[in-house]
């Protein structure tokens, strides 16, 4: 059974602590009211830039766990980008996958093999350091602990629905510029 | 006449570029580095610049993370750039034409800075680069004109000033800049 997004999300937001996030895409309008003014940049702008924009945070603060909310579009865009992270190797990395199947952004139209493609076997091929698929949210909620301490890099497929919101039907929030100040600037002075 | 510009000059001045971004990392607030390197080469291998990433491999200051794409590349400095670190992009005339849209999401609009080391392969040695029989070669420099990038050519061992300087204009005006090489590195 597919999860609602805003509900991951809402989990996430909930045990997240100081960990950083990178949300994109359909994972931004419900993040932005989910968990507003916090240790987030959004990947809005370069779709499929998610993944690296975190791995290069990762990198950067070592001492942190980065968390990307990446969609399954946004991810077959720069799929290159498995095997990047995995060669990186940052542990405090976590790759969360939003598999809907579609592009709801752009009026879901379905993704190059829909929802047959898989992201963990992928994931694993690449070289990620553990990666499992979670359909559930009651499980989601019980591992997510777990994703937050296990070693990365670590990949989680999540089946998920439509989201209710899309960048297109909830434009706005903080520019990119700005909040990369932010984001930079609250690392900066934790 | 443009000259070979050594691997081993190169990589000196990035060092030096390197520590003069720590200072002002540590002036800026970042506290001292919480890690041993000086910075980082963000790369998508470049035939051009080749022996620089060979001399790169046996370098302990400066750690180097190689892309699959030079979108991915750009990107990854950025994060980076958000958590404090320095970093330098060194990638070929092809890979900027590859990942436009990146470079004007994240380096202009997102305006982060972003320097670019760019390899001008196939540039002819009694040729303008845009004069170049080349197309690659010869859209470079208008390319970036066309997107407000500065730019500096590299085209000998007492061009390599220009590779501090145009990694401070990148940081002075939150964007993009970049030095081209004109020759293959020696």
């Amino acid at each position: 059974m597919a999860m609602k997004p805003e509900d991951v999300l809402r989990v996430i937001a909930a045990a997240r602590g100081e960990a950083v996030c990178v949300p994109t895409m359909t994972t931004a309008p419900a993040w932005r009211t989910i968990a507003p003014n916090d240790l987030s940049v959004v990947c809005v702008g370069f779709m499929g830039g998610a993944s690296s924009l975190g791995l290069g945070i990762a990198l950067a603060r070592p001492e942190r766990r980065v968390i990307v909310l990446d969609g399954d579009g946004s991810l077959l865009m720069q799929l290159g980008s498995l095997a990047t992270v995995a060669g990186a190797a940052p542990r405090n990395f976590v790759h969360l996958v939003f598999k809907n199947g579609v592009y709801h952004t752009s009026g879901s139209q379905e993704v190059p093999g829909g929802m047959d493609v898989d992201y963990v076997m992928m994931a694993n091929g690449a070289g990620y350091r553990d990666a499992y698929a979670i359909g559930d949210l009651d499980e989601f909620r019980r591992r997510f602990p777990a994703i937050l301490t296990d070693e990365g890099p670590l990949l989680v497929e999540l089946h998920t629905t439509l989201a209710a919101e899309t960048p297109m039907t909830a434009p706005g929030g903080v520019p990119f510029h700005q909040q990369v100040e932010d984001l930079s600037e609250k690392l900066r002075r934790p | 006449m443009p000259e070979s510009i050594p691997a081993a000059l190169i990589i000196d001045t990035l060092k030096d570029t390197f520590r003069e971004a720590r200072a002002a990392l540590a002036a800026e607030g970042w506290g001292a580095p919480r890690q041993e390197h000086l910075g980082w080469i963000v790369s998508v291998p470049d035939t051009h610049q080749r022996t620089v990433l060979a001399a790169l491999d046996k370098e302990r200051a400066i750690r180097v993370l190689t892309c699959a794409t030079e979108d991915e590349a750009v990107a990854i400095a950025a994060g980076l750039y958000i958590g404090g670190e320095p970093v330098v992009l060194m990638i070929q005339h092809a890979g900027l034409y590859a990942s436009v849209n990146t470079l004007r999401g994240v380096a202009k609009d997102g305006r982060v800075p972003m320097f670019y080391m760019i390899g001008l392969l196939n540039r002819e040695k009694d040729k303008d680069p845009r004069e170049s029989r080349h197309s690659m070669v010869r859209y470079c420099e208008p390319l970036l004109d066309l997107f407000g990038v500065p730019h500096a050519r590299l085209e000998g061992p007492n061009d390599v000033h220009w590779i501090p300087e145009y990694y401070r204009l990148s940081r002075a005006r939150r964007g993009p800049a970049a030095v081209l090489v004109g020759l293959e590195t020696s």
